[in-house]
């Protein structure tokens, strides 16, 4: 390496690499999936960058595409910068990567600003809100630093079983919230203080968060002594600007892995409503299910494992730059999109149901999961193996096996069903007819409804309610009921017969 | 001359109405009982065990064909006794204190009775001291405990520690699994071996008890 190397910082996936100051940063940057769509002539807006920490000069090209405005808060063009020292900078492109949320809800309007976070076991989304309006004014997206403490919940309750780890995970995930509160305070010139902020996230976030010992999640029953919501100030979190004074609060837990992300998406999908049959599914690590009907509510999560996080797939990945996330058979061959553009390093869950489902219609794959070939080749440099496959079959087993019964306990026939919400990262770039040709799903497509960031956007309407939603979240705690899956007796022969894919026609 | 093929491969297929007929014809036909279980039965479940690890079977057709197992096994056990068929050993098995997940734990437990132990199962949540009360009951060859999740497997170590006090560690082989445990957990837990299968972990029990 020579003396005259910087390192260069990538968020929000916090990429490092080395360059030669003064060399071109557009060089550098299309290896790691950074897409130029007017090939670097610094003619369109596609490849700004906005500096987080050191410095870019400015160009004339950022003078001709970025408004003043935009150039102070620190955006440029990555195509024509050239960095002399080292630099960390957010792609506006691997931004867009994490799911945040515009949905436009009906709101009684208040005064003043809200701040809404959704605190993931991977990413963290913060919005700035108009409180009169219900106009979101800014969004701030980051990866959960407690990250390298464990990517899954389960080793992060590991790892907290440590009480400095512990600390240092609940110090980290605050710091990281309170920067994204503060940038955003800085970024929009809005006037008016912030008054009030929701938090939500699910059980182990919320333990982590507020600094309750996390022992009663590592084990049966599963059962956290800590259920309630949490009043916080926004001074004694460390937030800046205008959301010093907001009075912040961390929503209830359901119970169990339930979260009160999952509080969230029953608010934003109307779920707690007295209304005909219909259910929803946040499908991560824990895939939690829930189902209504008439205003009884029932919520249940799988270990549906991580396969669909691309976790214990030979070659998978999250969804980001180099993960294939769409594969579709055009001329009886197999055409893999892949994030960014650029050679594929992986698959992520998306694309493994993809391609599983191209598989299964090419014949390729047995309705057993049988993969005779021994290899499903998706892209020159991406395959999927046998084991893939049976990671595949158990994770969208223990999910459809999970939906059967919550829908049996509830006494809900298919044809009743109104509609099914997917919420989440996964659940949205999901495709809803592949989710159906491997089984993972069995409801008509029109009656599945890809649901955003529900988790935030529920946790937005709460900033509306003039309570800030204690009510609404007492009466929905108090008309759900958690239903234990591994305990139900007919769970195994279920979940072994949603293992088999559906036959072929 | 009594036909064991057709029972083999009834379990194999898992069609337990198959198994069971063939079992009553092969009893009917003179086979002695015995050799419904170690030339069918056993072979049936192994070769279920080999395609699993290969990746050609499954979860599901491996419950099918212990399903189908087990009904033969009820028409012939009654015919067992006072024959000179003994059961490969004894095995005592459970999901650790904390741990639920069940589905892991009864794959081993139908490959060890696929391959003619006989089990004991204590199901899930097992207390340290249950494992050490089987113990003293059963007398067992093989303790096997499988977990699923990195913060219950670290009963596993307290299991073994309460079997240490009990003074019961040196008269039974101590095999774990689950989806996070390794072969270095193992070693350093000391337990007696580690497989990623339920069939390699009967494959193991069977080697731990010969060498006994």
């Amino acid at each position: 390496m020579s003396g005259g190397d910087i390192r260069i910082t990538l968020q929000p996936f916090g990429t490092v690499f080395r360059m030669p100051a003064g060399h071109s940063l557009a060089d550098h940057l299309i290896v790691h999936g950074v897409e130029f769509p007017c090939g670097g002539r610094g003619r369109c807006r596609g490849c700004r960058v906005r500096v987080l920490e050191g410095s870019l000069p400015e160009t004339p090209a950022d003078s001709a595409q970025l408004k003043p405005g935009e150039r102070r808060a620190g955006w440029r063009l990555a195509c024509q910068a050239r960095p002399e020292s080292d630099i960390t900078i957010e792609l506006r492109q691997w931004t867009a990567l994490i799911l945040a949320d515009d949905t436009e809800f009906p709101f009684t309007p208040g005064e003043g600003l809200g701040i809404a976070v959704d605190v993931g076991t991977t990413t963290l989304v913060v919005q700035l809100l108009d409180l009169a309006t219900a106009r979101v004014m800014g969004t701030e997206t980051a990866l959960n630093p407690q990250a390298r403490f464990g990517a899954d919940v389960m080793s992060r309750i590991a790892a907290a079983a440590d009480p400095a780890s512990a600390g240092r995970m609940k110090e980290a995930v605050r710091k990281s919230v309170g920067d994204m509160v503060t940038k955003l305070c800085t970024r929009i010139s809005a006037s008016g203080r912030v008054v009030r902020a929701t938090i939500v996230g699910n059980t182990a976030m919320h333990h982590l968060f507020l600094g309750f010992p996390l022992e009663p999640l590592a084990s049966y029953p599963f059962m956290p002594k800590h259920l309630e919501g949490v009043d916080l100030a926004g001074s004694e979190l460390g937030w800046g600007g205008q959301a010093k004074g907001a009075s912040a609060r961390f929503l209830p837990n359901l119970g169990g892995f339930v979260g009160s992300d999952i509080l969230g998406v029953i608010l934003a999908t109307g779920l707690h409503r007295a209304g005909p049959p219909a259910g929803g599914a946040d499908l991560g690590t824990n895939g939690e299910i829930i189902f209504s009907s008439g205003g009884a509510i029932t919520v249940a999560s799988t270990a549906a494992g991580p396969a669909f996080e691309g976790a214990r797939i030979s070659q998978g990945m999250r969804a980001a730059p180099g993960a294939i996330d769409r594969v579709v058979i055009e001329e009886g061959k197999m055409v893999a999109h892949v994030i960014g553009g650029m050679e594929a390093s992986g698959i992520c869950g998306s694309g493994l149901v993809d391609a599983v489902a191209c598989g299964l219609e090419a014949g390729l794959i047995e309705p057993s999961g049988l993969l005779p070939a021994g290899k499903l080749p998706v892209r020159e440099e991406v395959a999927l193996t046998r084991q893939d496959i049976r990671e595949v079959q158990l994770a969208k087993g223990a999910i459809a096996a999970g939906i059967v019964i919550l829908m049996r306990e509830m006494g809900i026939a298919e044809a009743d069903l109104a509609a099914f919400h997917l919420a989440g990262a996964f659940g949205n770039s999901l495709d809803i007819g592949n989710s159906r040709r491997i089984g993972l799903l069995s409801f008509p497509a029109d009656k599945v409804k890809p649901a955003g960031n529900a988790a935030l956007l529920g946790a937005k309407m709460t900033l509306f309610m003039p309570d800030g939603g204690r009510k609404a979240c007492e009466d929905i705690i108090s008309r759900v009921r958690h239903v234990s899956l591994e305990t139900s007796p007919d769970f195994q022969d279920l979940f072994a017969e949603m293992m088999a894919f559906p036959e072929r026609g | 001359m009594a036909d064991l093929e057709t029972l083999k491969k009834a379990v194999e297929a898992g069609k337990r109405k198959d198994a069971e007929a063939a079992a009553n014809a092969a009893l009917a036909a003179g086979a002695a009982p015995g050799d419904l279980v170690s030339k069918a039965l056993i072979p049936a479940m192994a070769s279920v065990g080999e395609k699993f690890q290969k990746g050609e079977a499954f979860v599901p057709e491996m419950l099918v064909a212990a399903k189908a197992m087990k009904a033969a096994m009820e028409i012939i056990r009654p015919k067992l006794v006072g024959t000179s068929y003994q059961p490969l050993g004894k095995v005592i098995i459970g999901t650790v204190r904390g741990d639920l997940h069940d589905i892991g734990k009864n794959l081993v437990k139908m490959m060890m009775e696929g391959a003619g132990f006989e089990v004991v199962d204590l199901g899930v949540n097992v207390e340290p001291d249950k494992f050490v009360e089987a113990v003293k009951q059963h007398s067992p060859n093989v303790v096997a405990m499988s977990a699923l999740l990195t913060t219950t497997m670290l009963s596993m170590p307290e299991t073994i520690k309460a079997l240490k006090s009990a003074g019961l560690r040196d008269k039974v082989k101590v095999i774990i699994g689950g989806a996070p445990i390794t072969d270095s957990f193992s070693k350093e837990i000391g337990a007696d071996g580690y497989k990623p299968d339920a069939f390699s972990a009967a494959t193991l029990a069977k080697e731990l008890v010969g060498k006994k």
